[in-house]
């Protein structure tokens, strides 16, 4: 019991934070990577899917990186770490643009990033670690595919959108990006980093909120995301629903793992509907 | 928990769609239901999330018919069927879970009261009660420091087996008289922890003050979500802990009172029984002292009135009159004396100034001429200094040290008298004999009135036992005193102590 035997000085203060000089770096590298991918697409041809890839890797490297560097408060060979995850997720892209089933590499993207976890036990304070209740993967599972389907149904009942499956290889290599970029990263930075982070000092709901917010404003901002207003508000409605319930079971389990499941579930139930 | 109120839902959904899925189906009343029961069973989460699931499995009955025919009164309705059941399971929920939890804390805290007046050492009855905390708080660990006036602190924790660091945040709460709290122990600047769990370890160590100064710390520690309610609940806690240390420390300090108190009225009573005893045994002597001498006087004066005798015979029987009459008024002076000593009045006093030796050396001689079955052997320091003291107070001191010494040592014994000088300006007399000694238990009373100590080698011996109290009353008269020591069969050594 810490309160009992760990040391304690009453008038010792916080130190100055170090996040925030490799939070800017990571970000402006970020937008950096972004902004080239976008001028190479632009400029189209042989290049253009190396635009692809870097606007890919931009987004969803940046957002690991700088959970990383939010985890790990700045210190630590984080960037090594970023670097060889961004390495993995620029093949994926890569990968997925030259070949069909290329872009399945980027499922293997967890496993590089499980790996940088196995280096640093404190990222276990962000619930980089095995859930400690049973189930909960399961759990986590059954929520996303609640709400994937819950979608699934309101939408087509509602606007008369379509459920479909276009061809196996696209969606494959669809739920692959969710699997190894899109809800990896969300998860890593929004509910790992951010929420792990706010929840110790702004309790529950002002984490889940302001975390999930975030998350809301980087999926408006997404160019894939459709345009049509009840679109955008299905996908306020359903990202919202899906960011509290990825909060409630990253503090219920105390791991990332179930929140994840329930993402790539939904995002996996998310890809069959066909917007008109 | 939640199982029967989800299937429930399921069926009511079932109807609603069997019925046709009309938005404004009287079944959708009933999506009510199945929160409320859930909060009502499992508490605010339970309901909330049942009611968000009623929301959940309406709204494609909903949603569609809005965006057909537009926002409608009907629309509008089932929206609010959307939403009433999410809230109404929240706030129903949330007052159960008031509700048990006032009640949870007032068994608690009577649970508390119960364990802590409970006759068991101080070590089981803290850990009785940091294991009623933590069920109450629903915290991850409990710590319970109760300072001691008289040594180390009682530490009892849940998990067991914490001590109390002295740098620790509960030391310092127990040494300043102040509350700490922490957000999170792992990120919390104040303490050095080497944690890296996955949630927020929220901390309260709180004072146990009830208004009369700190009287130890309640240190509580939480994994996760910890509501402010949880917090009030601890501080109150602390507040009722405080409380009750309070009083099981008055009452523990009234049981050694009354035990005190109890000994003191047992003490006093025997003391008493005593003196009842010594008084009844004294009257009992007083009046054969007094009677032996009144009727030797009636005795001789009938003789002398009732028939004529010689001239020697008369003288002679006169004579033993005079004796006896002296007597008489020996004993009579000794209880004129005791009232005046009973009501707190001194002995009067005329002092001159005395050669000690020759004095002393005078009163044996004589005393030695009426007890010549005795060895008196007298003995005095060079250079004594002259005392100044009374002679007559100086002579019954004296006379009752060697008549006590005579009585309670056998006939041929020794009687030693010395004088010498003793620090503190003092000139110390002492007469020691070697009678029959007086046991160590007996010794502090031999200077009380009325007392003579049982023994059955002097039961023959006569007195009013009020010649030490005499001695002592007019030592301390002169600004001296009278002690004593003294072995069983061997003999006993007063020394009288009177400034020079």
């Amino acid at each position: 019991m810490d309160l009992l035997t760990a040391p304690f000085e009453a008038a010792r203060e916080h130190a100055r934070p170090t996040v925030w000089r490799p939070f800017v770096a990571v970000s402006a590298v970020m937008l950096a990577v972004v902004g080239s991918g976008r001028v190479l697409v632009l400029q189209g041809g042989v290049l253009a899917d190396l635009g692809v890839a870097l606007e890919g890797v931009g987004v969803h490297g940046g957002f690991i990186a700088q959970g990383l560097v939010i985890a790990l408060e700045g210190q630590g060979a984080w960037a090594g770490s970023a670097l060889r995850v961004a390495a993995m997720l620029l093949a994926g892209f890569l990968l997925g643009r030259l070949a069909p089933w290329g872009g399945l590499l980027l499922a293997a993207t967890p496993l590089v990033l499980l790996q940088e976890c196995r280096q640093y036990p404190i990222l276990s304070r962000i619930g980089a670690l095995e859930p400690v209740r049973p189930g909960s993967l399961a759990i986590g599972l059954g929520v996303g595919a609640f709400l994937g389907a819950h979608l699934l149904i309101t939408a087509s009942l509602t606007f008369g959108y379509g459920v479909s499956v276009a061809g196996v290889s696209a969606y494959a290599a669809a739920v692959a990006y969710d699997v190894g970029a899109n809800a990896l990263s969300a998860e890593w930075l929004f509910r790992g980093a951010l929420f792990s982070h706010w929840w110790r000092y702004w309790g529950f709901w002002g984490a889940a909120v302001t975390s999930t917010g975030l998350s809301l404003v980087r999926y408006l901002l997404d160019p894939a995301l459709p345009h049509t207003v009840e679109a955008r508000a299905g996908a306020i409605f359903y990202l919202a629903a899906l960011g509290v319930a990825t909060s409630v079971l990253r503090a219920w389990s105390g791991s990332l793992l179930p929140g994840y499941c329930a993402s790539v579930a939904f995002f996996a139930a998310y890809r069959t509907l066909v917007v008109w | 928990m939640v199982g029967a109120p989800l299937a429930l839902l399921v069926a009511l959904t079932a109807a609603m769609l069997w019925e046709g899925g009309a938005p404004v189906s009287p079944v959708r009343h009933l999506f009510l239901v199945p929160g409320v029961w859930a909060a009502l069973t499992a508490g605010a989460q339970a309901g909330a999330f049942v009611g968000l699931m009623a929301g959940f499995l309406q709204a494609p009955l909903v949603l569609p018919a809005i965006e057909r025919v537009g926002l409608t009164g009907g629309a509008l309705d089932g929206l609010v069927s959307l939403v009433t059941p999410a809230l109404l399971g929240a706030v129903a929920g949330h007052v159960r879970d008031q509700a048990f939890a006032g009640a949870r804390r007032l068994d608690a805290l009577l649970e508390i009261q119960r364990r802590l007046a409970a006759d068991e050492p101080m070590a089981v009855r803290l850990d009785a009660v940091v294991h009623v905390v933590r069920g109450c708080l629903g915290a991850r660990a409990v710590g319970l420091v109760v300072g001691s006036p008289e040594g180390p602190p009682a530490v009892a924790s849940v998990p067991p087996g914490a001590a109390l660091a002295p740098c620790s945040a509960a030391a310092w709460c127990l040494a300043s008289g102040g509350g700490m709290r922490s957000r999170d122990l792992a990120t919390d600047p104040r303490v050095t922890v080497a944690d890296v769990s996955s949630s927020p370890r929220r901390a309260m160590a709180l004072p146990l003050d009830a208004g009369a100064g700190s009287r130890g710390v309640l240190a509580v520690e939480w994994h996760g979500e910890v509501t402010e309610a949880t917090a009030r609940a601890a501080t109150e806690m602390a507040l009722h802990l405080g409380l009750s240390v309070e009083n099981a420390r008055l009452t523990l300090r009234q049981r050694r009172f009354a035990a005190e108190l109890e000994e003191k009225v047992a003490a006093a009573t025997a003391r008493q029984r005593d003196i009842d005893r010594a008084k009844s045994e004294f009257i009992s002597v007083v009046s054969h002292e007094l009677r032996t001498p009144i009727t030797a006087l009636e005795g001789f004066s009938e003789l002398l009135l009732s028939r004529p005798v010689s001239p020697e015979r008369a003288r002679r029987f006169l004579g033993h009159m005079h004796a006896e009459s002296r007597r008489l008024g020996r004993i009579v002076t000794e209880l004129l004396d005791l009232s005046r000593i009973e009501v707190g009045v001194a002995p009067v006093l005329t002092r001159e100034r005395i050669d000690l030796a020759a004095h002393v050396e005078r009163q044996i001689e004589l005393f030695a001429g009426v007890h010549g079955g005795h060895r008196f052997l007298w003995r005095a320091a060079p250079a004594l200094p002259p005392l100044h003291a009374d002679p007559d107070a100086l002579d019954r001191m004296l006379q009752n040290l060697l008549s006590n010494a005579v009585k309670y040592s056998p006939r041929g014994g020794e009687v030693r008298v010395s004088a010498r000088t003793a620090p503190g300006g003092f000139v110390e007399l002492s007469v020691e004999d070697q009678g029959v000694g007086i046991a160590a238990d007996a010794l502090p009373r031999v200077f009380d009135k009325y007392v003579r100590i049982a023994n059955p080698k002097t039961v023959s011996v006569r007195g009013l036992g009020l010649g030490l109290s005499l001695v002592r009353a007019l030592a301390e008269a002169h600004g001296g005193r009278i002690e004593v020591s003294s072995e069983p069969g061997k003999g006993s050594c007063f020394r009288l102590l009177l400034p020079d």
